[in-house]
């Protein structure tokens, strides 16, 4: 069947400076670290609050950090994890984050 | 000092009531306001170190982290002088038996009091192992590390009630 010649125009779309070496869809992970002055309490507790994790896995995670010095405690893209940081660094946690598996 | 009838914080019907003595909330209160004082002066000042951490730890992200400190380190005074603010409203409103607070209002007292540990704590360079017990009256900074018990006190029954 004949029609008329519809396709779309092609359209350039002005793509944002990007971070070359780093793929969009590379996963990141947040760390939490230990330090001397939070109380395990109170990491227990933003961990419930800002991960709605349970009080049995927000203490599970709490006690890693406490014992092993650290513990991932949210992954996903730069963007969610750069704000979960930002969330945790408001709560006054010593959290970092990084790609998964460098 | 004797041992005090009622947790310092509780969780009521209507509420969170603060059980705090008139001169303890006025200590909480002069402390708010020194913690406000500090984050409104130079960004450099080492006693907030522990507010404004690395996000970005590893050696080749360096630049995504200045990028980041650029960018969040004015959201995250602007969010804790918020809470500052909401705190200060709160307690200077009542007085003795103070009206109960909502969870919105303890969780801003929450973060506030953990702020002031972490700026007591960094000016006492405060370790792991370290015990209140261990500090004796005659410590060139006894009162310092008594101010940082309390607060510890403090923030902990908080977070006790916010769980009860």
């Amino acid at each position: 069947m004949h029609t008329m010649a519809t396709a779309p125009t092609p359209i350039v779309v002005d793509r944002p400076d990007q971070d070359e070496s780093v793929l969009p869809d590379t996963p990141w992970i947040v760390l939490v670290w230990n330090d001397p002055i939070n109380l395990m309490s109170y990491v227990t507790f933003v961990f419930q609050k800002l991960f709605g994790y349970s009080l049995e896995k927000a203490t599970e995670l709490m006690l890693d950090v406490h014992q092993k010095g650290r513990a991932v405690v949210s992954n996903g893209t730069r963007e969610k994890t750069e704000l979960d940081v930002f969330r945790l660094h408001e709560h006054g946690l010593w959290a970092t984050m990084q790609r998964d598996g460098s | 000092m004797a041992r005090k009838p009622k947790p310092p914080v509780e969780r009521t019907k209507s509420g969170f009531r603060l059980n705090l003595q008139i001169e303890e909330r006025d200590l909480v209160l002069r402390l708010m306001g020194e913690l406000r004082a500090l984050l409104l002066g130079p960004n450099e000042d080492d006693r907030l170190r522990r507010l404004f951490p690395t996000a970005y730890h590893q050696p080749g992200d360096q630049a995504m982290d200045d990028e980041y400190q650029r960018l969040m380190r004015e959201d995250l005074v602007a969010s804790r002088l918020t809470g500052l603010n909401l705190v200060d409203e709160c307690l200077s409103e009542t007085s003795g038996d103070s009206a109960p607070l909502s969870e919105a209002q303890l969780l801003a007292f929450v973060q506030a009091l953990n702020g002031l540990r972490l700026v007591l704590g960094t000016m006492l360079d405060v370790g792991e192992d370290d015990d209140l017990q261990d500090i004796g009256d005659d410590h060139p900074m006894a009162g310092e590390h008594h101010l940082y018990g309390f607060l510890s006190w403090l923030l902990d029954w908080c977070i006790r009630a916010l769980q009860s």
